[in-house]
C-alpha cells in the first residue's frame, strides 16, 4: 500500500457517514444500470433469436440485373471484383430464384453457413368450417427448414412427424389457427392463383412469438406450394443459417456480389425494430447514469468539504515531505475507494436484482412471445457500469484533489500560528 | 553560561547542517508588498540549538518556512549539508524535507484520524525502505523516548496538549533528520509541559548531534539555547553565542 493510499483509506473510514451517502448512490446507480441493461438487452436478444430462428440470419431472394450470369466460386476474387465494380447504382429485380439448388450448394461451402432452406411463398385464401382468412403460405423442404430455422421448437400442438407423414399437411400459426378455430387433425381449404380449392390437414400448430407471423403464416410442402401458387420450379427465397449471425451483413453483401441475387441480413431486415431496442437501452442507460452522476456530485461536495477540513493535515503532510501528487492521490484515493466499493457492491446488487426480475411472470406477445421477464447476463453491462462509476466519481474527485495539492502549506501554517 | 556576539554570517556550509546566505523574501503584491527578509544569513551546525527571537512580523516565521523548504526565497542561497537546494524542483524539495528536516509546530498538528504511533509512522511511509513492522518498532521507540510508550495506540484526539506536542517531536525525529525546525514548540503548553518539551528537545539535539532551530517568544527558552538570533525588520540584527 502506498503512503497516499494508506492515508486515503484512513480518511475515508473517518468520514464514513458523509461518504456513505455517495457510496449508496454509486451502489444503486451501478445496480440499476446493470438491471436496465440486462432487461432491455434480454428482450432484444430474444427478439433477435426469434427473428433469426424464424426467418434466418440471411435471406437470399430476387435476382437483380447483372451482366454476369454465371456464378463465381468462392476464391474467384477477380470475378467478384468485376461484379462489385459494376454492381453500383440502381438495379432491376426479377422475382424469385430459379437456380436455388445451385445457390445453396455454393452457399454451403462458406464456413460460416451452417444450413440453407428454400422457401416459396405467396398469398392465398384459407377457409375453415368457421371462417376465411388470408394466408401467407410458405412452401418448405421440411428437413432443410428444420435445419435452418427454429421451427421444431416453435411447435406447440401436433408433431413434426405427423406433418412429414401426411400427404397434404399444413402447419399453421397459432393465432391464425385460433381465428380459423381449427386444431390438429382438422382440414382447411386453400385457393390461390389456381382457383381450384385444395384441402390440407392441420398437422401441427406453431408459435414463433411474432404476432405478424403467427396470425398469417402457414407451412406446406415446397412442391405443393409451387403448384398452389403456380410457380413451378421457382423458389421465392433461401433462408441461410449462420454459425455467427453477427457477421450476417458482410455475408449478405458477399452473397449479393457472388450470386447476383438480393441478400438481406437480419440486421437490415429488422433495422427499425433494432433501433427501437438500441434507443431504449441508451435511454435507460442515460437515465440510470444520472444516479451515478448524482453520487459523483455528492462525492465532489464531500471531498471539497474534506479538503477544507483537512487543510492543516495537508499542510503538515507537505511539511513532512509529502509531494503535491501524494496529496492529490490521497483525495483521489478516497474517490477510488468509493468507486471500487460502490462498483463491487453495485455489481452484486445488480446481479441479484437481475435474477429476481427474471423470476417475475409477465406475458408478452407481439414482437415475440414470452411468459417471464427476459434478462441478458453480460459482463459488458458490469464493466460499463463500473467504468461510468469510476469516470463519474474520479471526475468528481479530481477538482478537490487538485485543490488540495495546490494548497500552499505556508499560508495554512502562518494562519494557524497566529 | 558565556555570552558572546558573533558575526551574522554563515559558517562553513560543508560542516553546517543547514545554512543560508543573503535570503530575501517579499510577501504580498503591489502596494501591500512587504520586504520581510532583507538578506538573512546564518548557519546551524550539528549539536547546536538556535533560537530566533524578535517582535511579531519581523520575519521569523518566513525565515523558518524558507529554511524548512516550504517556501522559496526571492534571492539568496540555501544549503542542507553540502547540497545547494534553492533551485531544486518541488518534488525534490519535498524529498529533502522528508529526509533531512523535522518540523514541530506550535499547534502540533497531529493527524486526528490516526493514533500516536501511526502519526509517527507517517513520515516513514513517505521515506520508504522500512517494512511495516520496522516502522512500527521505530515509532514505538521514539514514543518511548518522549515518554509516551504506553500511549502509542491512543488516538491523537485522546492525548493532552503536552502529550500531543511530544508525539509531534517523535514524529519530527521519525526519519532521523539532520535538522529540526520548530515554530513556537512550547507556545501552546503550560510551564511544566513547556520545560519538559524543551528539555527533551535539547537533550535529543546534544545527544544525537542534531541541529535545532526554533522560533520563540519565550525569553527563558531563548536564553537556554546555544545561539540566539535576534531579528528586526527582516534582518538578523544580533547573533549571540550562549553555549
Amino acid at each position: 500500500m502506498t503512503p497516499a493510499s494508506h492515508i486515503a483509506l484512513r480518511f475515508t473510514v473517518s468520514r464514513k457517514r458523509s461518504l456513505a451517502l455517495s457510496l449508496v448512490g454509486v451502489i444503486f446507480g451501478v445496480a440499476f444500470f446493470i438491471l436496465t441493461q440486462a432487461q432491455t438487452q434480454g428482450f432484444e436478444r430474444y427478439f433477435i433469436q426469434t427473428i433469426i430462428g424464424t426467418s434466418g440470419a440471411v435471406v437470399i431472394s430476387d435476382r437483380f440485373q447483372s451482366r454476369y450470369t454465371s456464378f463465381s466460386e468462392p476464391g474467384e476474387r477477380v470475378a467478384e471484383d468485376v461484379m462489385r465494380s459494376r454492381g453500383q447504382g440502381r438495379r432491376k429485380y426479377y422475382e424469385g430464384i430459379t437456380n436455388a439448388a445451385e445457390i445453396m450448394r455454393v452457399a454451403r461451402q462458406f464456413s460460416n453457413v451452417s444450413a440453407c432452406a428454400p422457401v416459396v411463398q405467396g398469398t392465398v385464401a384459407i377457409r375453415s368450417n368457421f371462417t376465411s382468412e388470408v394466408l401467407n403460405v410458405q412452401g418448405i423442404d421440411l428437413d432443410a427448414q428444420l435445419a435452418a430455422t427454429a421451427l421444431r421448437s416453435q411447435i406447440i400442438a401436433g408433431r413434426i412427424e405427423d406433418y412429414r407423414s401426411s400427404r397434404a399437411g399444413i402447419m399453421l400459426g397459432s393465432l391464425l389457427a385460433d381465428k380459423l378455430q381449427v386444431g390438429v387433425g382438422d382440414t382447411v381449404q386453400m385457393s390461390g392463383p389456381d382457383p381450384k380449392p385444395r384441402t390440407f390437414t392441420v398437422a401441427a400448430i406453431f408459435r414463433s412469438g411474432n404476432n405478424i407471423i403467427d396470425e398469417r403464416r402457414g407451412y406446406i410442402d415446397l412442391r405443393a406450394a409451387q403448384a398452389l401458387l403456380k410457380k413451378p420450379g421457382l423458389v421465392s427465397s433461401i433462408i441461410v443459417k449462420l454459425r455467427d449471425p453477427d457477421r450476417a451483413p458482410e455475408i449478405a453483401a458477399h452473397f449479393e456480389r457472388l450470386f447476383g441475387h438480393r441478400a438481406r441480413s437480419w440486421q437490415e431486415r429488422e433495422k427499425g425494430n433494432l433501433q427501437i431496442f438500441s434507443t431504449l437501452r441508451l435511454s435507460a442507460g442515460i437515465t440510470v447514469s444520472l444516479i451515478i452522476l448524482l453520487a459523483g456530485f455528492l462525492i465532489f461536495n464531500t471531498l471539497t468539504m474534506a479538503v477544507m477540513e483537512k487543510i492543516r493535515e495537508i499542510a503538515i503532510l507537505r511539511s513532512m515531505g509529502y509531494r503535491r501528487v501524494d496529496i492529490s492521490l490521497i483525495f483521489l484515493g478516497q474517490g477510488f475507494l468509493v468507486a471500487t466499493i460502490g462498483s463491487v457492491l453495485g455489481a452484486g446488487a445488480g446481479a441479484l436484482f437481475t435474477y429476481l426480475v427474471s423470476l417475475i411472470p409477465i406475458k408478452v406477445t407481439g414482437f415475440f412471445y414470452t411468459d417471464r421477464f427476459l434478462v441478458a447476463w453480460s459482463w459488458q453491462h458490469y464493466l460499463t457500469a463500473a467504468v461510468i462509476a469510476f469516470v463519474a466519481v474520479l471526475g468528481a474527485s479530481f477538482l478537490p484533489a487538485r485543490r488540495a495539492a495546490n494548497l500552499a502549506p505556508v499560508a495554512t501554517l502562518r494562519g494557524s500560528g497566529q | 553560561m558565556t555570552h558572546a556576539k558573533r558575526a551574522n554570517v554563515p559558517m562553513d556550509s560543508t560542516v553546517s547542517s543547514l545554512a543560508c546566505h543573503g535570503l530575501e523574501k517579499f510577501l504580498g503584491e503591489d502596494e501591500s508588498r512587504v520586504h520581510v527578509l532583507r538578506g538573512v544569513s546564518l548557519a546551524v551546525n550539528p549539536g547546536e540549538v538556535h533560537a530566533v527571537v524578535g517582535p511579531s512580523g519581523c520575519g521569523k516565521s518566513s525565515l523558518l518556512y524558507i529554511l524548512g523548504l516550504l517556501d522559496r526565497p526571492d534571492a539568496g542561497t540555501l544549503w542542507i549539508g553540502q547540497e545547494e537546494i534553492a533551485t531544486l524542483s518541488d518534488d525534490l524539495l519535498s524529498a529533502r524535507r522528508n529526509e533531512a528536516l523535522g518540523f514541530i509546530f506550535q499547534f502540533h498538528f497531529l493527524l486526528q484520524d490516526f493514533t500516536a504511533l501511526e502519526n509517527v509512522v507517517i513520515p516513514m511511509r513517505r521515506l520508504g525502505g522500512w517494512t511495516d513492522d520496522e516502522m512500527r518498532e521505530r515509532a514505538a521507540g521514539l514514543l518511548d523516548a518522549v515518554g509516551l510508550g504506553d500511549k502509542a495506540d491512543r488516538s491523537s484526539r485522546a492525548l493532552s496538549g503536552g502529550e500531543q506536542q511530544r508525539v509531534a517531536i517523535a514524529r519530527a525525529l521519525a526519519n532521523d533528520p539532520a535538522v529540526i525546525l520548530a515554530d513556537e514548540p512550547t507556545g501552546n503548553l503550560d510551564t511544566a509541559n513547556s520545560d519538559r518539551v524543551f528539555a527533551l528537545l535539547k537533550d535529543l539535539v546534544h545527544r544525537e548531534r542534531k541541529a535545532l532551530l526554533l522560533v520563540t517568544h519565550n525569553p527563558a527558552i531563548a536564553q537556554a539555547c546555544d545561539w540566539v538570533h535576534t531579528m528586526r525588520d527582516g534582518l538578523i540584527v544580533d547573533s549571540a553565542w550562549q553555549g
